[in-house]
């Protein structure tokens, strides 16, 4: 019997579990889910998605990216750049307080950018250690002075790079054990309401926000949901009303599409522009020689990896930066289409010839853990491809500490990763590609040991070019040679599917997201 | 022999066993490869040498190892189980929040699992090689032969995906916030599914072991002797063989408390019931080495001091047999 | 040892269990045979339901055929189940023999390790073995075995402790014999029934519990085992009931059919037939 899903919620429809949850579900209250509690609610301690979600409503950033990933105005309501591109001076929103009614001002922006985050945040680090000094001129100016030209600089002042935080309640303490990392103090729509462990965050309304009308609803449930099976009947049911990226299996897509109460929607992550990719240890052979990864490109059927594993979602990557993003640019990139038998002669001509057995080469391939989901589907499917072209792959499973160990120490083969690029390649791409960031034991570097010099000169020229239209030419530069050196295995965008119950209204407003937090979204009532 | 003398030596064995668990997990645990800082780095998607070291240093991982013993077993023995690596909590209150739902799906389990088995194996003996008892003994070994994920994965497909009667996931229905009984009735709803996948599986023990040992006992002199005197056979097998047939089902209780404790794991992670089962997976994945140990050292309490009460509980239902070996 | 096949062949079930489980040893060792291309191969779109062209039993999540999946899934199970077994049996008789004939130290300490395992929630402890070790074959092998060895143990001690004191041995030991000649040729053999019976049981209850492991993702993944094939489709499962229906049956199927043997067995080799 195989029952399709109107007949089971037609079933479902007078039945007493289900109609508790639409009950539940009722009210100006919007319920999301977590995968897991996090481990903290101090954002530049913890920048997990769980967090940014989270904390992407208490606490704000000085700018927002709109969908052409142009700055606007946030609690910065405006900021001026000196021609040579050095430093930087924002203008504060003036009248915005704290939740615990303390007046927001200068200090504690210049107590978030220079101290704390840069202290804490490894992805804030990247962009304030480019600065010279950071200085309140006057109680709601602050300017930023620059050790060299850096123009994702407004870029890198996004949430999830750089959330404010409040210098009174953290200025002197020991951030780690800072109780109210449990509590969190911010100047946005919602306050931290109630963390019921096991079960929900709850945020509230923050009723003194300084954006006039907004927030649109009463309160933020946050509810634990650990299995993705378990997330998908919450959302069917209307137990939750939103599930956010990787929540849910790209297996049940089509069901979850096919329902009428549910929105499916792509847009909301293009600011993470996040790439699904393989790595490869370059300082071992035959990984080391360009026409081998070059070969492998050929054995891969990524149509088939987007159709076929990920049910339809996403699309091939092409490029080290996302199609979505600024910078890219289609005309300079080699592309590899399938064709494993060009990838077999290539193979042959590099001398990696069939022995017996019909295997060229024999070697591991470590998983990233993900509980048997998309990227482990992915690796098995690349384990057969590879078969075919007399490649013999060994896969390793592994969970988090062994994957994040052995490939920050450079103990594997390939292994599959994903990165996000955040909105600049300076921000999110060149770290896996510069030769300076290979650095033993840390993971998410560049673990694969590529080096070039011509990539690390053009990164750090294309970072501190203050003509945009020479920052084009540099980063289109590094494409043509990242992409014909294939510096990685760029497999697919993952372009995450956001689902929401159709009373939900406005839930992302730009590239980034529910990162920026639900201050603008609104319910109707009907639903 | 002294009952407080005998209860005295067993509690000092779980004392020493305890230890024992401890510096065997305790080291077990560091053979792998990564610790809970490079799982936090690899899981952040942006990591540095800062980030890392920094929290090495916060959970006192950048010590050596001896050094590290020897401050957990000193806080352990003042009761301190210490910090939760991924959840900055006490692993103590991490553990007893989630211990009451293990432990009522436990309850709900060996209960049902326990009133189940007894009839259904007291049925099959009443006579032995009858279709009823076949039918009884068939059961049983089903039961057994089933993985419980899958079992319970069925009982979602049945009862969730295709009959939509009951609740699949979790300990109660989510954003509803029932108070008193409407609270109780909600849980209990949830935990049909998950209750019965883990008393299906013991149920089936129970009915085997009871069904063995009334055939046993039934053979004995002295219900020959009840039987002789002319006692009526219902008084006879509920009097006689019933009860004398139950009492090694209480050691055997004793001896599944470990398993129930720690076998929830696969039943919790199906059903996502927030219990020490889903937390023990959790804490083994993120190498949350606190944690872990800390629920293998409460497990361990429990379980011996489950063990003892049931042993106690022998030896006051059957006066003969004397505590200790 | 006719008289014991006469005995063990007399019960039905008995016979059911070996004529299932020799079918699946055929399956399994066929398996190679049947679908050269092994269980890996795509072969068509994910989620196709049984019946559809070439896939009798559907394909998964990956658009693999599933009943090539089901037959190599049987030689995980089998390889695990039996390969656990055996090294369990094998430490288990050993120190069991060493503890039940020498006594003493040897035997308290036996004794105290047991507890051991009966206190630790052994799930736990073995998914600690596995992760840390890393998922493969050998590990679940190793990690099975470890924590399943006891039982064998403490059968194996207890026929020591009671045949140690039988004439026969008693009269090995006055003409001298060593007692290593003692434990193994005078009463292993004698021991062996009880140990066999336990054995036949946990080869059972190991498939079940590599099953276990690998749905958490904790088997070997380079091979399909029925265990995995479930865990991958815990998703799949609302939208396609083959993927986990099936791997499930063949499990219970399996074990079914090794606990009725070991049923035979017990009845045929148990202690009140024995005497």
């Amino acid at each position: 019997m195989r029952l399709d899903r109107r007949s089971v919620l037609g079933g479902a429809a007078s039945v007493p579990f289900l109609a508790l949850h639409a009950a539940a579900a009722r009210g100006n209250v919007l319920n999301a889910m977590m995968p897991a509690e996090p481990g903290t609610l101090c954002y530049p301690l913890l920048n997990t998605r769980t967090v940014q979600q989270i904390c992407g409503n208490i606490q704000e950033s000085l700018l927002l990216l709109d969908w052409n990933f142009k700055p606007q105005p946030n609690l910065a309501r405006s900021f001026t750049v000196t021609p040579d591109g050095l430093v930087y001076v924002f203008h504060l929103e003036p009248d915005v307080r704290w939740h615990d009614g303390a007046p927001f001002t200068a200090r504690d922006v210049v107590f978030s950018c220079d101290k704390m985050l840069r202290q804490l945040n490894p992805r804030s680090r990247n962009a304030f250690n480019n600065c010279e000094s950071i200085r309140a001129l006057d109680g709601l100016t602050v300017e930023f002075r620059l050790k060299q030209p850096f123009n994702a600089f407004l870029l890198s002042l996004m949430a999830s790079n750089a959330p404010i935080m409040p210098a009174h309640i953290y200025e002197g303490s020991d951030f780690r054990t800072n109780p109210h990392n449990f509590r969190p103090i911010g100047t946005g729509p919602f306050k931290f309401a109630r963390w019921e462990r096991g079960q929900y965050i709850r945020l509230t309304r923050n009723p003194d926000y300084w954006r006039k009308g907004y927030p649109r609803i009463d309160d933020i449930y946050f509810r634990v949901c650990p299995t993705p099976e378990q997330r998908m009947v919450a959302l069917e049911t209307g137990a939750v009303d939103i599930a956010l990226a990787d929540d849910i299996d790209t297996v049940v897509s089509k069901r979850l599409r096919a329902n009428p109460n549910i929105v499916a929607s792509t847009h909301g992550y293009e600011g993470v522009g996040e790439i699904q990719v393989f790595e490869m240890n370059q300082r071992r052979w035959p990984f080391s020689d360009r026409r081998f990864r070059q070969a492998f490109m050929h054995a891969l059927d990524r149509d088939f990896i987007v159709n076929a594993i990920n049910f339809g979602q996403g699309k091939v990557a092409t490029s080290p930066i996302p199609s979505s993003a600024p910078y890219y640019d289609p005309r300079v990139l080699t592309r590899y289409d399938y064709n494993p038998a060009k990838a077999r002669a290539m193979l042959d001509e590099m001398g990696l010839k069939k022995k017996l057995g019909g295997v060229r080469h024999r070697f591991g391939f470590l998983m990233i853990p993900d509980g048997g989901g998309v990227q482990t589907r992915g690796a098995q499917y690349v384990r057969q491809a590879a078969s075919e072209v007399g490649l013999d792959i060994e896969l390793q499973s592994s969970d988090w500490a062994t994957f994040a160990h052995r490939t920050g120490n450079w103990d594997f083969d390939m292994d599959n990763n994903s990165y996000g690029e955040y909105g600049d390649p300076a921000i999110g791409t060149s770290r896996f590609f510069v030769s300076a960031n290979i650095r033993k034991g840390v993971p998410q570097s560049n673990i694969q040991g590529y080096r070039n010099a011509e990539v690390d000169d053009l990164f750090a020229k294309a970072s501190t070019a203050i003509d945009p239209k020479e920052a084009q030419a540099h980063y289109s530069r590094l494409q043509q040679i990242l992409t014909r050196d294939v510096a990685m295995l760029w497999v697919f965008e993952r372009d995450p599917m956001l689902y929401y119950n159709k009373r939900v209204h406005d839930l992302v407003s730009g590239p980034n997201g529910p990162t920026d937090g639900f201050g603008r979204t609104w319910l109707s009532r009907e639903a | 022999m002294n009952r407080l003398a005998y209860i005295a030596r067993r509690l000092l064995r779980t004392v020493l066993v305890t230890v024992a668990v401890v510096l065997v997990s305790f080291f077990l645990i560091r053979l792998a490869p990564g610790d809970a800082a490079t799982v936090m780095a690899g899981q952040s998607g942006y990591a540095d040498e800062t980030f890392i070291s920094s929290l090495r240093a916060e959970y006192g991982l950048d010590k050596p190892l001896p050094v590290q013993l020897w401050k957990y077993v000193t806080a352990v023995a003042r009761g301190d189980l210490g910090m939760s690596y991924e959840r900055r909590q006490p692993v103590l209150d991490v553990i007893v929040a989630r211990l009451p739902n293990t432990l009522l799906l436990d309850a709900f389990a060996l209960v049902v699992a326990m009133a189940g088995g007894i009839v259904l194996g007291a049925l099959a003996a009443r006579r032995p090689g009858s279709a009823g008892d076949a039918g009884v003994t068939v059961l049983a070994m089903l039961f057994y032969a089933v993985p419980q994920f899958w079992l319970g994965m069925m009982a979602v497909l049945v009862f969730s995906v295709w009959l939509a009667v009951l609740p699949p996931f979790g300990i109660e229905t989510m954003g509803a916030d029932y108070t008193g009984l409407a609270r109780v009735a909600d849980v209990a709803r949830h935990m049909i599914l998950p209750g019965m996948t883990l008393a299906l599986y013991y149920m089936a023990s129970y009915a085997r072991l009871t069904r063995t040992q009334m055939i046993e006992v039934a053979d004995q002199e002295f219900v020959k002797t009840a039987r002789a005197k002319g006692i009526a056979e219902r008084q006879v097998a509920r009097r006689h063989i019933l009860r004398n047939a139950l009492t090694p089902l209480v050691t055997y209780a004793g001896l599944q408390a470990s398993i129930l404790v720690g076998g929830t794991v696969l039943v919790e992670n199906v059903f996502s019931w927030p219990g020490v089962g889903t937390l023990a997976y959790e804490a083994v994945t993120a190498r949350d080495n606190p944690l872990l140990l800390g629920i293998f050292i409460v497990t361990a309490i429990l379980v011996s001091l489950f063990n003892l009460a049931t042993d106690i509980a022998y030896s006051i239902a059957d006066p003969r047999v004397e505590l200790g070996r | 040892m006719k008289e014991f096949l006469s005995r063990l062949l007399v019960r039905p079930q008995t016979l059911i269990g070996l004529a299932v489980f020799a079918a699946i040893v055929v399956v399994a060792l066929g398996a190679p045979l049947l679908f050269p291309k092994g269980p890996f191969t795509i072969v068509g779109m994910p989620l196709l339901a049984p019946g559809s062209p070439g896939l009798p039993a559907g394909s998964d999540v990956l658009g693999r055929s599933m009943l090539v999946g089901l037959a190599y899934g049987a030689r995980v199970s089998l390889l695990v189940g039996i390969s656990s077994t055996c090294c369990a049996v094998g430490i288990g008789v050993l120190l069991g023999a060493v503890a039940g004939y020498y006594g003493g130290v040897v035997d308290d300490l036996l004794m105290r390790f047991t507890e051991f395992f009966q206190i630790i929630p052994a799930f736990v402890l073995l998914m600690v073995l596995v992760a840390f070790l890393q998922p493969s074959l050998f590990s679940e092998v190793i990690g099975i075995a470890l924590i399943t060895w006891p039982q064998v143990a403490r059968v194996a001690r207890g026929e020591f402790l009671v045949l140690r004191s039988r004439e026969f041995v008693q009269a090995a030991q006055l003409l001298g014999e060593s007692d290593l000649r003692i434990i193994f040729r005078q009463i292993l053999p004698n021991a062996l029934p009880p140990i066999v019976v336990v054995g036949s049981m946990m080869v059972g209850s190991a498939i079940l519990t590599e099953s276990a492991l690998a749905f958490l993702g904790l088997g070997d993944p380079g091979l399909m085992s029925w265990g995995s094939m479930i865990g991958a489709s815990r998703s799949a499962m609302w939208v396609a009931w083959w993927t986990t229906v099936l791997p499930g049956l063949a499990i219970m199927v399996t074990v079914l059919a090794l606990n009725f043997i070991g049923d035979g067995l017990n009845e045929a080799l148990g202690p009140r037939r024995r005497q």
